[in-house]
């Protein structure tokens, strides 16, 4: 049958043997391919030492007039000096692109100095008329406030009396210095631009920071390289590679794999699979962000309208502190977090010490007992079923809304499902998407629900949006507030810290007033998530954290973490964290000779067949 | 199973209609045209309406957790033209549209058209190649396990190639990366090309290529088994047929009749089936694209979709869907071309 049948030429080739011959070329040509796992460790097409970061967000512009990703503004931080940075050491303000500051008695002048010899990346002098420009351009083009709009919003006037001195006069007495967060961009390159709303700056930028940006490789990577003239000096590295992985876990990979140098945002099961994987070191920084459980406490519309759909026992402070005191955010922090972070106490993580903190006596203890004690003298009677009754004799059934994208949420919610209900209180949860819970918040469509901030050095805004004043419209639109909730007596400490100039007594009012917040068990901070990030110590080290103890290198208010970076000695040899490479010789060697083989018994048996074909 | 036999059944029906009504052929391309048109149109209406029903307002959800006035908000909302009535504003998408104009990405500030030609390459490519390994090796076990049906090989092949589908291919995905990108090493662990390799002519191209193997691993490995099923249950119906005997009494060599005989009248219902796939195939590749960081076009809409950033939404759906409608058009023809029943009426 084999050899007598035959009809088929060797010139049709059927498509069963060219699928083997294929998968068989396919096997012998992945052979090579799967070789040089140590090559991707350390080569660089220059052959510099570039620190590469793995960044898990997307980049939408690199313009800084527009860019508003939180990824792209970690990269035009490293890129141009702001008039003022946040220090490394405890994020208080450090000479930037100006050197110094001063302050008018009244608090509406500030004048700031521009030392000569400060340059661009391209070698031209950078001075206060570069500042005039870029601020001018953002209060009178509305295509270029996207970005910065809010850091100009309280200017009256800007003005370059001299090459070093910029001249601001604001509307009206700001804490934050207004030069804060405000970068500075080069006149002599950017008035030439036709649009500069449209203009992407993409490519061989000029900068003021420690490093400009090179090339960006849309979807793929941002090459930024050292800026020698930087005026704290040139880094002690060529360049930073920004690598995109759009998940987490193959982040994790590249790290052990050598292909990225540091990555940032692990979750704690990933941190702790680092920990001590040899070449790597874990870092767990104190994180700026605070996670809570907001309760809704009357949510109300900028004409004093109820808002939303909350359930109205809940505008009873004394229910919304007994759901606080039921429950424990010590063990949440244990069991759900694993310990990487710090219990919460006001909406101030600890990264900012000067506002951190509430008084011990103020602070709502877990206690089960006591929240039945208080909701029993409160008049909340139990319910048959174990649930108590409102006020109107309804059961208390409350909602909880979480976000699906968020593991911890629903996590969290188990043992606050059992805890509510030591305290007879029935808690339904769901979990939506990020853009309905956004939604529904805003609009006081919820009782309680998870939510969060990354808290600024300066604490003026976060405040601001807790005012009567920031209620939202009817629809939604319009101010922003934080909880739904208004107090004239936190109104008050508001208006006192945003006056107050000398920052001892602001931060003591400001304290006062995130104690206020607190006190009305609106927003019950849970935790403040260590920052989890993890490097490759056999490549770099030498990172500068912010702060300085115990703080992050990645998604710094800064760039103290990457600029400080030194190479380890010996960087161009990278040991091989994987198999030994002549593992994979060998089973490259026996993919080829069976590929080989393959290939030749296939042509034997196709040239003893073709004999005798019609 | 339900998925891979679906588009097989509904041919079954499709050719006696056809040759019943015996269109011309400007009949009957003016009728498969006309239906593409109808159903591009469609999704024009359906692109622009059906994301304003998406929660968040993109403008908010933009500026969330940034120091904001709420005039900065209106601003923004005015140079996303959302202060304009819904009506207005689907005029103006038509009137872009018509222009090959898909607005301007809320996110990204640049043209959607833009966007969309930065990001289509490495989707096809990557779908292209996942959808030619997966065609080719899909028919040719297929017909084997037909020929041989109910032999060991036949059992083996049908239920890996079940096994494979029914994995998720995020996992799949992901446990590709861990074994060959972050234990073995043998491959990378994410992107298109190598950042900073700086490689240009075929090293460059190794460099891709090097980055497609696990990708494209995990498309096949989850596609594959429809076009094998397809295959062989196509093949299975010929195998009965007279002409067989008829082929294999003329003293054919078994291989032969199958080759020569049984399968180009099998793969009838199987061609259909591939182009309905291939515009599948593309939606299809977010997952991997996020698994392995591909820079494609899959992700630029789950991108969008966060935000939510309306008009490139509309644009990748536009275009999706475009693709889906013409690879049917596409079937349509080729199916009358090839089948020569069709080609005699």
């Amino acid at each position: 049958m084999f050899d007598t049948q035959s009809s088929s030429t060797a010139r049709r080739r059927p498509l069963g043997r060219l699928a083997l011959s294929l998968t068989v070329s396919a096997a012998v040509a992945a052979a090579p391919l799967a070789f040089a796992p140590a090559a991707f460790a350390a080569e660089d097409g220059d052959g510099g030492n570039y620190l590469r970061i793995a960044t898990s967000a997307d980049i939408d512009t690199l313009n800084p007039f527009t860019a508003v990703l939180g990824s792209s503004t970690g990269i035009l931080t490293l890129a141009y000096e702001r008039l003022v940075e946040w220090g490394a050491a405890d994020n208080a303000p450090v000479p930037g692109a100006a050197s110094e500051w001063k302050t008018s008695d009244d608090g509406l002048t500030w004048d700031f100095t521009f030392p000569e010899g400060r340059k661009w990346s391209d070698g031209e002098p950078l001075t206060a008329n570069d500042a005039e420009w870029t601020l001018n351009a953002i209060q009178t083009d509305p295509d270029l406030q996207q970005a910065s709009g809010g850091l100009v919003a309280n200017m009256k006037s800007i003005e370059a009396t001299s090459d070093t001195n910029l001249r601001i006069v604001l509307k009206e007495p700001q804490p934050q210095n207004p030069g804060n967060s405000m970068m500075v961009l080069p006149e002599h390159i950017w008035k030439d631009i036709k649009d500069p709303a449209e203009y992407r700056n993409a490519e061989d930028s000029v900068g003021s920071g420690p490093f400009t940006i090179a090339k960006w490789d849309e979807g793929q990577s941002v090459e930024l390289k050292a800026n020698p003239n930087f005026w704290r000096g040139a880094p002690k590295i060529d360049g930073i590679r920004f690598v995109y992985y759009k998940n987490a876990d193959a982040q994790v990979q590249a790290l052990k794999s050598g292909e990225v140098d540091i990555v940032s945002g692990l979750l704690p099961a990933q941190y702790e699979s680092l920990k001590g994987v040899e070449g790597i070191t874990v870092n767990a920084g104190a994180g700026r962000r605070y996670t809570s459980v907001a309760i809704n406490p009357g949510a109300k519309d900028a004409t004093g309208a109820p808002l939303g759909d909350g359930n109205p026992a809940l505008q009873d402070p004394t229910l919304r502190r007994a759901i606080f005191m039921a429950i424990d955010n010590k063990t949440l922090l244990e069991k759900v977090l694993q310990g990487l972070g710090t219990l919460g106490q006001t909406e101030v993580p600890p990264v900012y010490p000067n506002y951190f903190g509430i008084d011990e006596d103020k602070v709502i203890p877990f206690d089960i007992d006591g929240a039945n004690a208080l909701l029993d003298e409160a008049g909340y009677v139990m319910g048959p079923d174990g649930i108590r009754l409102d006020k109107q004799g309804a059961p208390l059934n409350l909602r909880l809304m979480g976000r699906s994208s968020n593991p911890q949420h629903a996590q969290i919610s188990e043992y606050m499902v059992s805890w509510l209900k030591e305290i007879g209180i029935g808690l339904n949860v769901a979990m939506y998407s990020d853009n309905q819970v956004n939604d529904d918040s805003t609009l006081g469509k919820y009782d309680l629900y998870f939510t969060g901030w990354g808290i600024g050095p300066d604490p003026d805004f976060q405040l601001s949006i807790n005012r009567c004043s920031s209620y939202p419209n009817a629809d939604g639109s319009g101010n922003l507030s934080e909880n739904n909730w208004c107090d004239p007596k936190f109104d008050a400490l508001f208006d006192k810290q945003h006056g107050e100039l000398d920052p001892a007594k602001r931060a003591d009012y400001v304290k006062q007033a995130f104690a206020t917040i607190y006190d009305a068990s609106v927003n019950n901070v849970i935790w403040y998530a260590d920052s989890l990030e993890a490097y490759r110590s056999d490549r770099f080290t030498g990172f500068v954290t912010q702060p300085a103890d115990g703080g992050v290198i990645s998604g710094q208010n800064g760039y103290w973490g990457y600029y400080s970076t030194t190479p380890v000695a010996d960087t161009s040899q990278l040991a091989d964290a994987g198999a030994p490479t002549g593992l994979y010789i060998g089973i490259g060697a026996a993919v080829v000779v069976l590929g080989g083989l393959a290939v030749f018994l296939i042509a034997r048996r196709r040239a003893a067949t073709s004999d005798d074909r019609a | 199973m339900t998925v891979a036999l679906q588009p097989g059944e509904a041919i079954q029906g499709a050719p006696e209609e056809e040759t019943s009504r015996g269109a011309s052929w400007p009949r009957y391309l003016a009728l498969k045209g006309g239906g593409a048109a109808v159903s591009l149109v469609m999704v024009v209406v359906v692109g622009f309406f059906a994301f304003r029903v998406l929660p968040g307002d993109p403008a908010i959800s933009m500026t969330r957790g940034r120091q904001v006035s709420a005039d900065q908000v209106e601003i923004l909302r005015k140079q996303f033209g959302l202060d304009q009535p819904l009506i207005v504003q689907f005029w103006n998408y038509l009137v872009g549209l018509l222009h090959g104009d898909l607005g301007t990405s809320y996110t990204y500030n640049r043209p959607v058209v833009d966007l969309i030609g930065t990001y289509i390459g490495p989707t096809l490519l990557l779908t292209g190649t996942a959808a030619l390994v997966s065609i080719v090796l899909g028919l040719s076990l297929g017909q084997r396990a037909a020929w041989r049906r109910g032999t060991a090989f036949d059992r083996t092949q049908t239920s890996v190639a079940l096994i494979f589908w029914s994995v998720p291919t995020f996992w799949l995905g992901l446990l590709l990366l861990l074994v060959f990108g972050g234990w073995l090493h043998w491959f990378p662990t994410g992107g298109m090309s190598t950042p900073g390799l700086g490689a240009t002519g075929l090293a460059y191209v190794w460099d891709v290529v090097r980055h497609l193997v696990l990708p494209v691993t995990a498309m096949v490995a989850v596609v594959y088994a429809q076009y094998l099923l397809v295959m062989r249950a196509s093949l299975l119906e010929e195998m009965s047929a007279d002409y067989l005997t008829t082929a294999r009494a003329k003293g054919l060599r078994e291989d032969d009749v199958r080759r020569k005989h049984a399968v180009p009248n099998a793969l009838l219902p199987t061609i259909t089936l591939i182009f309905l796939t291939i515009g599948g195939l593309i939606g299809g590749a977010v997952t991997v694209e996020t698994v392995f960081s591909w820079p494609g076009l899959g992700y630029l809409t789950f991108q969008a979709l966060t935000s939510p950033d309306l008009p490139l939404l509309q644009g990748t759906f536009v275009v999706f869907s475009s693709i889906v409608i013409i690879t049917n058009l596409a079937a349509d023809l080729v199916y009358r071309v090839i089948d020569p029943r069709l080609k005699a009426s």
